[in-house]
């Protein structure tokens, strides 16, 4: 070895500030030298490293999973209720004294909504008889049951002229399918169709409910009318058009508005979820401060290693990044774990509970907490390590290299 | 041009009582290419803080400090630490090598965070140390001896102008300290101005020229007589310089 610079050389040399780093490229580079390092110290003490790691684990874990089981439940209350959201229910005023709607409130009704199919319905109340038992049901009158109801079993005739459409419940009770006769108030009526089982609740309750030919009702006016529209939004427009244009004068008609209630019960899912998430960023949190623990710790202890890496020449930057690398290497093995444990625990969940809907528990949005509590576990750790790297990197060395 | 050089250089600290404790009271000290010096005194005299105002690690309060002819007196933390990566080379009486680092990449550590690998040329340092069949083993598996070595061949990473070594044998037995002064040697010829701050004897008889430091005041060090204290004698032989070819 010897030494290149000539002994005469003008004393301009300067020391070049080895902060400057130029471009992208070089400040990656810095970096894996960095988390080489990291992981060596990190294997030196294998049991606070493992304990700091099963903390940020612990508290991924809580964050992703009860915000995955917030999402479930809201998912799950959407899934049940969100048809119902659709309609909205027009009944005739009784306060007002009205008992029926008329055709021109029906017709007043299908103007103020424009696009929504409106569905009206006279109903009574009937003893429904099967070939050995019987049910006293609704029975409603309904002249296009296509716009308002599905059917599981048969066809749902464009025009209802004859026949009976029977509800899922009516139906299994009584044991009938499409082709079987029943005896409605006296009169025998073949089964066209069977509605599709309802998955909300709704006040016409279709399920426990006959549908015959408006025909077959001699009433003076409709009891009700269904607006049928094609989202909660829509529901919500035709519900205040309605309320406008046919209500401006008087109060004929009142509503049954689902929309408003969906409404309420995504807000109290959203508000379950966010609570939840705050609870299981309690437990994050707690993890931080470990990790905090475990740094401050270890760099107490590794003061004067430090302090001789300072001084041989390794800038504050570098010092600050091993560091840096280490906390964020316990939260990201943390988080990762704690992630891999959530997915594990929600298929778990799904597996021994029947009730929860894989769908629901495979629904894209799950990603998202998941992505989240991974997000938040290596942000904790780099967050709970910024102190102690900065402090042990700014420590003069020769404050660090005095025994 | 001096490897290294203090000029009337003073370095107080805030004491405990009203008055501040001067540690270096106008020090001229100035080392040449290729010369060993030991600096004794007793405990507490400065011997340290003359260490650590040479290496960079601490500010003089007063005075002037040159490396290879720069100015250095004033850096920024980020120019210092560049400067000593560059042209200090430190040995410590502990060795302060980092026990999860094997012995090339402690070796290589103050490169280690820059654009290419400086492994080969820490190898080939420690072989010419002597130690080319421990490359791969970590501190706990070498000997005080070797780990010292280690250390110097550190120090020596970046081609420096100045090694600097802290009771560079304090912690070795007289017959490995031999060895690492014999090292020291080698050093020395390969142009590296050596300063040894040392309790040690064996040192003293290694070195080209001792300077004693007594109470923050240093006498002899200069070379060549152009300090203040030496122009007040000047008058009179300089032993320390005079001795200066013997070893």
């Amino acid at each position: 070895m010897s030494r290149t610079d000539s002994p005469d050389s003008p004393s301009t040399t300067s020391f070049p500030d080895s902060r400057e780093s130029s471009g992208f490229g070089d400040r990656l580079r810095g970096w894996r030298p960095a988390v080489a390092m990291a992981a060596r110290n990190l294997r030196r003490n294998r049991v606070r490293t493992a304990l700091a790691v099963l903390g940020v684990c612990i508290g991924v874990l809580a964050v992703a999973a009860l915000g995955i089981f917030g999402n479930v439940l809201a998912l799950g209350a959407d899934d049940a209720i969100g048809d119902i959201g659709t309609q909205v229910v027009v009944s005739p005023n009784a306060d007002a004294g009205i008992d029926s709607l008329s055709d021109a409130d029906v017709a007043a009704v299908r103007r103020a909504v424009g696009e929504p199919a409106v569905v009206p319905l006279y109903s009574d109340n009937a003893v429904v008889a099967g070939p050995s038992e019987q049910e006293f049901a609704t029975v409603y009158g309904v002249e296009e049951p296509g716009l308002a109801f599905e059917a599981a079993e048969g066809r749902l005739p464009e025009r209802h002229r004859r026949g009976a459409i029977v509800g899922a419940s009516v139906a299994e009770e009584l044991g009938v399918g499409p082709g079987d006769t029943v005896e409605i108030a006296g009169s025998q009526v073949r089964v066209v169709a069977v509605l599709v089982e309802s998955q909300t609740f709704s006040p016409v309750a279709p399920d426990d409910a006959v549908f015959l030919p408006e025909s077959a009702f001699s009433a003076e006016g409709y009891g009700q009318a269904l607006v049928v529209a094609e989202s909660g939004e829509g529901a919500r427009d035709a519900a205040d058009a309605i309320r406008e244009e046919v209500n401006a004068r008087e109060e004929r008609v009142d509503l049954f508005e689902l929309a408003a209630i969906v409404d309420e019960i995504n807000e109290f899912f959203g508000l379950l979820s966010t609570f939840l998430l705050g609870l299981g960023a309690i437990s994050l949190v707690v993890a931080g401060v470990s990790i905090l623990n475990v740094m401050l710790m270890s760099t107490v202890e590794r003061r004067q290693e430090i302090g001789v890496m300072r001084a041989v020449g390794v800038a504050r930057r570098d010092v600050l990044r091993v560091l840096l690398s280490e906390a964020g290497l316990i939260g990201a093995a943390g988080a990762a774990a704690g992630t891999v444990l959530t997915v594990l625990l929600v298929a778990g969940l799904v597996l021994a509970t029947p009730e929860v809907d894989a769908a629901l528990a495979l629904d894209p949005t799950n990603g998202y907490y998941l992505l989240l509590a991974l997000g938040f576990g290596v942000g904790v750790g780099l967050v709970s390590g910024a102190y102690p790297a900065w402090k042990a990197a700014n420590e003069r060395p020769v404050e660090a290299l005095r025994n | 041009m001096y490897s290294v050089e203090l000029r009337g250089t003073t370095k107080r600290y805030p004491g405990g009582g009203a008055e501040p404790v001067v540690a270096l009271d106008d020090v001229d000290f100035a080392v040449e290419p290729g010369e060993f010096v030991a600096v004794v005194g007793p405990s507490g005299s400065g011997k340290s803080t003359l260490l650590n105002v040479l290496g960079l690690l601490d500010d003089p309060t007063e005075g002037m400090r040159l490396l290879d002819g720069t100015d250095v007196t004033s850096l920024s933390v980020a120019e210092r630490t560049a400067a000593r990566k560059e042209s200090i080379g430190f040995v410590f009486q502990d060795f302060h090598l980092l026990p999860t680092l094997t012995a090339v990449e402690n070796v290589a550590l103050p490169t280690a965070f820059d654009p290419g690998d400086a492994s080969h040329r820490a190898a080939d340092l420690l072989s010419r140390f002597g130690l080319g069949d421990r490359l791969d083993h970590e501190p706990s598996e070498l000997s005080g001896g070797q780990k010292q070595r280690v250390a110097i061949a550190r120090s020596l990473i970046n081609e420096p102008a100045v090694l600097l070594a802290d009771e560079p044998t304090g912690n070795l037995d007289t017959e490995t300290g031999e060895s690492i002064l014999a090292e020291f040697e080698r050093v020395k010829e390969e142009g590296v101005a050596v300063v040894a701050v040392t309790h040690d004897p064996l040192v003293e008889q290694y070195a080209d020229r001792v300077v004693e430091l007594t109470d923050g005041v240093l006498v002899g060090g200069v070379p060549d007589g152009e300090g203040k204290a030496e122009r007040e004698r000047a008058s009179r032989p300089d032993p320390e310089t005079a001795s200066a070819g013997d070893r």
